[in-house]
């Protein structure tokens, strides 16, 4: 036992000499900040964000920034959550942009506003560059805690060559949700009670599913959540049970949707080999279609049923909180570096999403190559009508909470209605702590 | 060197009895003194990386907040409670017994069949051992990347094959009634030539010369299989399901990358549960309950196993 007291004392001593050593040696040269990025989609992301901090670093001599890649959207919010907790959060996160209210309820994000009064502009002006439907996910309690980075919205793919088979006019996309039915009944084919080609697919999967149920619930008239305050979702509501009757009808009455879960990368898949002949899946799988389809296809606006509205998705820039002043302004550097136009539009190009900063549409560059890539543009026009993303508190279990209903009619195991009565249900019990201490403490 | 020592002890017979223990830990202690030091660099690691973090575990299961914002405070062992009475955790160990079931049995069994086969070495049994043990080199995870693709709805590899003599074939991963068992595939694809491995071995320890005599007495093929080469193999048998077992608990690296545990928690095992409250949820109090919860059933498990291991060695 002696021994090993002795050892642990010598051990806390090493251990102590070898921080006070280290402290001081990184206060020397410039200032070294970490930016975690996630790669969300395929393709070759990670190379290119290593040719964007390179170029950082290369002109902005006072910093040395670190691109360190953590995973998915999910896997970058808990290593971001974990360094917190360890005292040693990174400058810079590129987060999904509907974690940041959830964040923000557990005092992880830093307040932006202070760092843009600093650079003599107000928050109207910084905000005015992005397009309106992002601000939504970057304001909380009329403060600034994100920047906008890569955004995206559900967008409609659809085989032209199989539409014109089927004496369908792809340049008159289906614009309602009765046309895309009769579109999508149009395009499945049978051979007796096989199905060889489905006439649409909806990715559901946790995460994508949500967006799908947000995006179908807007198309008809509705919110999923209040925008304004992160203890309230609208699961069991008109709006809601009409969107997921329709995609239960889809599937059951109509035949034209495979039944069950279907994956995001299963769904595209599907699409690009000709099994599924529409799809709605996200902007930022635009790149991936356009490289890998051997067949002509045509993007479109999500059909609408009472109105034309679609969630926005994609990810903002975040600083955490407890970072010091050095590494928040060299992080802030950083920030308006990579969401200026030409950065902005640069990442565009190269993954698909589209550029939230507006001016980033008038460089050269970009109109050469929308000119050149005419889908891409539907993105952009779509985001008229594009709304936030739902952010609650507890975000993820609370779309789980809806998630693992929808799932169960897309299996034939319940109706919509019971469905969505029971997703209210569970969503209102993970709520509850919240609700406690705001909308429901009471003098 | 010290051998001597414990024999000078009943010299000091005649003292009180407190001072006889102190002295005799005294003397055992210096004699064990240099295993002690022999073991002390892995004692180091276990004490930080093992039982401390387990240590924390215990502390944070007792610990909740009442709302986000409220503090930390002591509340014993409600998080424990609550576990317990969540639906979810509830279908989580149901998930995990059925697959612990359905994975450990099916796969026990090829290793055996597997083992049968090709007990004899020479180069075609080789060659064959080193293909059934391929999938134990492939990482999980990379694995369930590639299963992924197999099991995609009428375009993947299964259905392609599958497809020509069935019409209408499942969403293997996408249906709730489904999704379980194709995750139950991969494990036995996975684990069978890994456990073949030690029924290899196992087959290495039947007597040679028990076997020839029950030949010559006229036993047959399955009488000699049935009372000597399976009773020869029951702590090979013992070991292997503890292993499925525990595997079956740890490994949970396919419903990670194929499932995320749906559709409708249909896959969800015990460790992703974890996962979800600690990540998802931000709940360490309930994920560290959950945690304590299935290590003391683990714990519990192997201790049972090794002394059942324990009799029947001490009794044959």
């Amino acid at each position: 036992m002696l021994f090993t007291r002795r050892l642990m004392l010598g051990l806390a001593m090493a251990g102590s000499m070898v921080g006070a050593l280290a402290v001081p040696a990184m206060a020397e040269g410039p200032t070294e900040i970490d930016l975690f990025f996630p790669v969300p989609v395929d393709g070759k992301l990670a190379r290119d964000m290593g040719t964007l901090i390179k170029e950082f670093n290369d002109t902005h001599p006072a910093i040395k920034a670190t691109a360190v890649y953590t995973g998915s959207y999910d896997d970058t919010l808990i290593k971001t959550r974990a360094a917190i907790k360890a005292g040693k959060p990174p400058s810079a996160v590129i987060m999904s942009a509907n974690f940041l209210l959830d964040m923000q309820i557990e005092n992880e994000l830093t307040n932006l506003d202070s760092l843009i009064a600093a650079d003599g502009t107000t928050k109207e002006k910084f905000l005015g560059q992005f397009f309106p439907a992002l601000q939504g996910n970057a304001v909380i309690d009329r403060s600034v805690y994100g920047v906008p980075f890569h955004n995206s919205t559900p967008l409609l793919y659809i085989n032209a060559d199989k539409a014109k088979e089927a004496g369908l006019d792809p340049d008159k996309p289906p614009q309602t949700w009765a046309e895309l039915t009769d579109w999508a009944k149009k395009l499945t084919k049978r051979e007796g009670d096989k199905v060889t080609q489905w006439g649409i697919a909806i990715p559901c999967a946790y995460d994508y599913c949500g967006w799908m149920m947000e995006t179908l619930t807007m198309t008809n008239g509705g919110r999923y959540y209040n925008e304004e305050f992160g203890g309230e979702v609208y699961y069991d509501t008109p709006s809601m049970l009409g969107a997921l009757t329709w995609w239960n009808d889809l599937v059951y009455k109509h035949k034209v949707h495979a039944p069950g879960a279907t994956p995001g990368p299963a769904v595209s898949t599907s699409f690009i080999s000709g099994n599924a002949a529409m799809m709605m899946l996200s902007t930022g799988s635009l790149t991936y279609v356009r490289d890998n389809a051997k067949f002509n296809y045509k993007v479109a606006f999500i059909p609408r049923n009472v109105r034309n509205a679609v969630p926005i998705g994609g990810a903002s820039l975040i600083v955490p909180a407890g970072l010091e002043a050095d590494k928040q302004k060299a992080a802030w550097t950083l920030i308006k570096w990579m969401t200026s136009p030409e950065k902005s539009a640069w990442w565009s190009r190269a993954t698909g999403y589209f550029a939230p900063n507006m001016a980033a549409y008038k460089t050269p560059e970009m109109v050469e190559f929308l000119s050149k890539n005419p889908d891409a543009k539907t993105a952009v026009e779509q985001l008229d009508v594009a709304k936030p993303w739902f952010a609650t508190y507890k975000t993820v279990p609370v779309r789980k909470n809806l998630e693992d209903e929808v799932m169960l009619v897309l299996n034939g195991k319940k109706q919509p209605k019971e469905a969505l009565v029971a997703a209210q249900k569970a969503a209102d019990e993970t709520l509850k702590p919240y609700n406690a201490e705001t909308s429901l403490k009471l003098p | 060197m010290s051998l001597a020592e414990p024999a000078a002890l009943p010299v000091a017979a005649s003292a009180p009895p407190h001072l006889h223990i102190l002295k005799r830990f005294a003397t055992r202690f210096k004699t064990s003194l240099p295993a002690y030091l022999l073991l002390l660099p892995s004692l180091v690691f276990l004490a930080l990386f093992t039982y401390g973090a387990m240590g924390r575990v215990l502390v944070d299961a007792l610990y909740q907040r009442a709302t986000p914002k409220a503090p930390l405070r002591f509340v014993g062992l409600d998080n424990i409670s609550a576990v317990l009475a969540d639906p979810a955790f509830t279908g989580a160990v149901i998930n995990n017994l059925v697959y612990a079931v359905g994975t450990a049995i099916p796969s026990i069994g090829l290793a055996l069949l597997f083992a049968l086969a090709l007990a004899r070495t020479n180069a075609v049994t080789s060659a064959l051992r080193a293909t059934l043990f391929l999938p134990v080199l492939i990482p999980m995870v990379a694995a369930s990347a590639l299963f992924l693709f197999i099991f995609l709805p009428n375009v993947g590899l299964l259905d392609y094959y599958i497809g020509q003599l069935l019409p209408v074939l499942p969403n293997w991963l996408g249906d709730s009634d489904v999704a379980l068992y194709a995750i139950m595939v991969i494990t036995i694809w996975k684990n069978a030539g890994y456990y073949m491995l030690f029924f290899l071995a196992g087959l290495q320890s039947v007597p040679e010369d028990v076997m020839e005599a029950a030949h010559l007495d006229g036993a047959g093929p399955w009488a000699r299989f049935r009372h000597i080469t399976l009773p020869e193999l029951k702590p090979t048998f013992l070991f292997v399901t503890v292993i499925a077992i525990l595997n079956a608990v740890t490994q949970v690296d396919h419903v990670f990358v194929m499932t995320k545990g749906g559709p409708s928690n249909a896959t969800n095992l015990v460790l992703f549960y974890i996962y979800q409250q600690a990540v998802e949820h931000y709940d360490i109090g309930k994920a560290s309950a959950a945690t304590l919860l299935t290590l003391a059933a683990l714990m519990g498990l192997t201790a049972l196993s090794f002394r059942t291991m324990a009799n029947r060695e001490g009794g044959a």
